[in-house]
């Protein structure tokens, strides 16, 4: 039985629900600096229509790179929720957070037409070695040869042994 | 009736330089025969050679040995030069009798004139080869010659023993070979000897059979027939010429010499041959019944060997039955004559057709037909073929041509067969071809004799079907089979070379080199080459027929290549052949003729798909054509090894081309497609590298909070 119902994928929901439960139990302060220094990433899930949701990978990552020093100072440090508040309500927190997730939107948005490019002419330069290959095929064996439909070849004459 | 010496020699010396006399005028049906202009070879032509052996010299003629068809001239033989000979030099474009020739090459036949040897020679005056044979010279002279002129005589007593037995017995050793003379006239009885003791029968092979031969010498069936169609016949047909021959000589001259050919014919067939000939002679008694059973116009109650045998020693003779002429009591009118006989009627039917068409579809001849001849049954079957000619308009049954060769065989079955102006017996269709086609370039008639399968009308009339008449029927329902085939190797030319076995080649390429046997074809190419467009192939339909005709090797499948559509195909099947031929024949070096057809190879070396095996065979060409072997040129260009790999390569080589084109179309006939899946791929490398940047920094993050 399919746990998805029309496009609502209840087992992501369920984990991520889970965890989320988890985390409020036993480590709310880094919940409350993630949940607000991911907030780019969230806007990045809904923002992404692909199925491969890439971009949100692409923010996710670079918005984690953001996030996660300020976590670690959290756990090396006080790990309360006024720290954690403390955090959040930095404005230099916040920019370098939102600002490793802008990098992530860069990346997203300037990679692929480089990748595009890049596969385009790998894909000419193969198409132009084929090309060369069949004129020489041609020089070889004679227009015909491009000759799909044809079958021309020798029809047998008698030889000198068999008259 | 006057007596007078025979016509021939008087008028022979009437005409003027280089011709020979025409053909006697025998039947108002017959083509003249005319040597071309030159046959006389003028003094300045020296000798020459044949099968350097023997010296024929153009500049010495020997008119008294002359024959109507071939002059003859002193000829030498250099091993022996005390050797006393002759060769008489034919017309070109005249079959000459080859198996004859062959035979009495090969065996001394008694009381015939020997055959020393013969070949094809280029004889200048004819400006091309003719066949010459050689003969040993009679010293003695023409027999009629010395009657005329008492020198010797010859009386009835003596004609027995002097005559009619020796050449009987020459005759049937002929026979017996299934050959026949059919030359027997008084002028080629021939002394042999000086002293003029022994007589020997003259030269028969320099034409075909009965061409050479007056009307008067020709059974009835036959002098109806024009000269080149009066066929090879049988030795009763020599036994009626050699009856006629001795009246001649017992009467030193041609006791109906008065008489033209039209009206000898009539009578003849009006009274029967011997009554007309002899009927105002005094024949001795003693001769009388020989004559008679000689002369019968009825082949079957002709007398044969046994009863000339049985006469001349003395046995009881079957005395020959009275045989009813078929003449009526009353008469039919026809172009203004009165005829008694069916046979007299149909022979003047066939010369005017169109009348002859209204006579049948009067009456009047249906009442003659069964009141006067008593034949109703003649009658109804002429009646019959009238109703179905007038069913048959659109077609040729429908002609009158055809009605009246219907009618003509059935009123004269034992006549030859008239069709379009054409008279001829069944066995002397092949000569009769020839001479329509080579002579008077006019072949379609003949040609619609086989087409129309007028052979069977003639044969169906046939009161009675002996085992000659099977054969010559099985032989024409063969050369019809072979005309109605349209590839290379059938058709008219080969009804023509298979029945004419002495004709020579008349492709245009090789007609003047005179090629009469099948060795002698690539020698005549190699030299055609040097002077012909050698931008076409060498076999023409001429040639290809020939071969066909004269190979005695299964050279179908050459012939069926040469007949493709495609020129590669039509060239390999050409050079197979002419190599097959080089090699059975083993003829020596072609180099003109390997030139000639290597120039023609250019659609056989393209039809090889790979560039460097087209290069290699174009530079070994030129080496092969130099050695002028046409064997090794095809082993070159048809090699079945080279071929295969190539068409294995040219497989292997398409199926890449193949593949490389659908890799092309898929890279190229993506379009958008291509693009998103560029662009995923981008995203998904976007991705891939900041996953990558986000592991590494919390990695090296935690590490440095550790450490």
């Amino acid at each position: 039985m399919s746990n998805t119902s029309e496009g609502i994928n209840w087992n992501l929901i369920l984990g991520i629900g889970a965890i989320l439960v988890l985390l409020t139990a036993f480590s709310l302060p880094s919940l409350i600096v993630l949940t607000v220094g991911l907030l780019p990433t969230g806007v990045a899930f809904i923002v992404d229509r692909s199925d491969q949701k890439t971009g949100t990978f692409c923010v996710g990552g670079m918005n984690l790179c953001g996030v996660f020093p300020f976590v670690i100072k959290l756990w090396a440090g006080k790990h309360t929720t006024s720290a954690a508040t403390e955090i959040i309500s930095d404005v230099l927190s916040l920019l370098v957070m939102y600002a490793a997730a802008g990098f992530g939107w860069i990346i997203f948005l300037a990679i692929p037409p480089v990748v595009a490019t890049f596969l385009s002419v790998v894909a000419q330069t193969r198409v132009k070695a084929l090309r060369a290959s069949q004129q020489e095929i041609v020089n070889e064996w004679g227009p015909e040869v491009a000759n799909v439909n044809g079958t021309d070849v020798i029809e047998d004459v008698p030889t000198l042994d068999q008259p | 009736m006057a007596e007078l010496p025979l016509e021939t020699e008087e008028t022979a010396s009437d005409l003027p330089e280089g011709l020979i006399p025409p053909e006697h005028n025998d039947d108002g049906d017959t083509e003249s025969v005319e040597m071309p202009q030159g046959a006389v070879a003028p003094a300045q032509f020296g000798p020459v050679v044949l099968r350097e052996r023997f010296l024929i010299d153009a500049s010495q003629p020997i008119t008294e040995l002359d024959t109507q068809s071939a002059k003859a001239y002193v000829a030498e033989d250099r091993r022996d030069l005390g050797r006393q000979l002759y060769g008489l030099v034919c017309t070109p474009g005249l079959p000459v009798r080859l198996n004859s020739i062959k035979f009495l090459k090969a065996h001394n036949s008694y009381k015939i004139l020997p055959l020393i040897d013969w070949d094809t020679v280029y004889w200048p005056a004819f400006e091309q080869k003719t066949v010459i044979v050689i003969f040993a010279r009679p010293l003695g002279g023409r027999l009629m010659d010395k009657l005329v002129s008492k020198e010797v005589t010859i009386s009835a007593y003596d004609m027995p023993q002097r005559i009619i037995a020796p050449l009987a017995d020459a005759l049937q050793r002929l026979s017996n070979n299934n050959l026949t003379h059919r030359a027997i006239r008084p002028d080629n009885l021939l002394f042999f000897d000086e002293r003029m003791e022994e007589i020997v029968l003259g030269p028969h092979v320099t034409a075909p059979a009965g061409y050479d031969q007056p009307m008067i010498l020709e059974p009835l069936d036959r002098a109806l027939a024009q000269s080149a169609g009066r066929g090879p016949g049988t030795s009763r047909d020599d036994i009626y010429a050699l009856g006629v021959s001795i009246v001649f000589i017992l009467l030193g001259a041609n006791p109906v010499a008065k008489m033209n050919d039209d009206e000898l014919l009539k009578a003849r067939i009006e009274l029967g041959s011997y009554t007309a000939i002899c009927g105002s002679a005094r024949i001795p008694m003693q001769l009388i019944e020989p004559l008679r059973g000689m002369l019968a116009d009825d082949q079957s109650a002709r007398w044969d060997f046994n009863e000339i045998g049985n006469w001349l020693t003395g046995h009881k003779i079957n005395p020959l039955k009275k045989r009813r002429r078929g003449r009526a009591e009353s008469y039919f009118k026809f172009q203004g004559v009165d005829y008694y006989s069916m046979r007299s009627l149909a022979w003047q039917f066939a010369k005017h057709p169109n009348e002859a068409v209204k006579a049948i579809n009067s009456e009047e001849f249906d009442t003659w037909m069964r009141r006067g001849l008593d034949e109703p049954e003649k009658a109804e079957a002429i009646h019959d073929a009238v109703l179905t000619a007038k069913l048959q308009t659109d077609s040729y049954q429908g002609t009158n041509d055809y009605l009246v060769a219907l009618a003509t065989a059935i009123m004269d079955p034992h006549g030859p067969i008239r069709y379009k102006g054409l008279a001829f017996m069944p066995d002397g269709y092949g000569a009769m071809l020839a001479s329509e086609w080579i002579r008077n370039s006019n072949q379609q008639p003949a040609s619609d004799v086989l087409l129309h399968d007028i052979c069977t009308l003639w044969y169906d009339a046939q009161p009675k079907m002996t085992q000659e008449l099977i054969e010559s029927r099985m032989a024409i329902t063969q050369l019809r089979s072979l005309l109605t085939i349209r590839d290379p190797g059938f058709g008219l030319e080969r009804v023509l070379y298979e029945g004419n076995p002495g004709i020579n080649c008349q492709s245009p390429y090789v007609v003047k080199n005179g090629v009469v046997l099948i060795e002698d074809l690539l020698p005549a190419l190699e030299n055609a080459a040097n002077s012909t467009d050698t931008s076409v192939q060498p076999i023409d339909g001429h040639i290809a027929a020939f071969v066909a005709a004269r190979f005695k090797e299964d050279i179908q499948t050459h012939l069926k290549a040469m007949a493709s559509g495609k020129a590669d195909t039509s060239i390999l099947g050409t050079l197979s052949l002419l190599a097959f031929l080089q090699s059975e024949l083993r003829s020596p070096a072609v180099l003109a003729l390997s030139s000639w057809v290597g120039g023609l190879l250019g659609p056989a070396i393209n039809a090889y798909h790979n560039r460097h095996t087209r290069e290699e065979l174009e530079s070994d060409i030129p080496r092969l054509v130099r050695k002028g072997s046409l064997p090794e040129l095809i082993n070159l260009i048809d090699d079945p090894g080279k071929r295969k790999e190539d068409k294995e390569g040219f497989i292997a080589c398409r199926t890449e081309w193949l593949d490389a084109e659908m890799e092309i179309r898929d890279i190229e006939g993506a379009g958008d497609e291509r693009l998103n899946k560029a662009e995923q791929s981008g995203q998904q490398a976007a991705a891939m590298i900041s996953i990558s940047i986000a592991l590494t920094v919390i990695t090296v993050l935690i590490l440095t909070k550790l450490l």
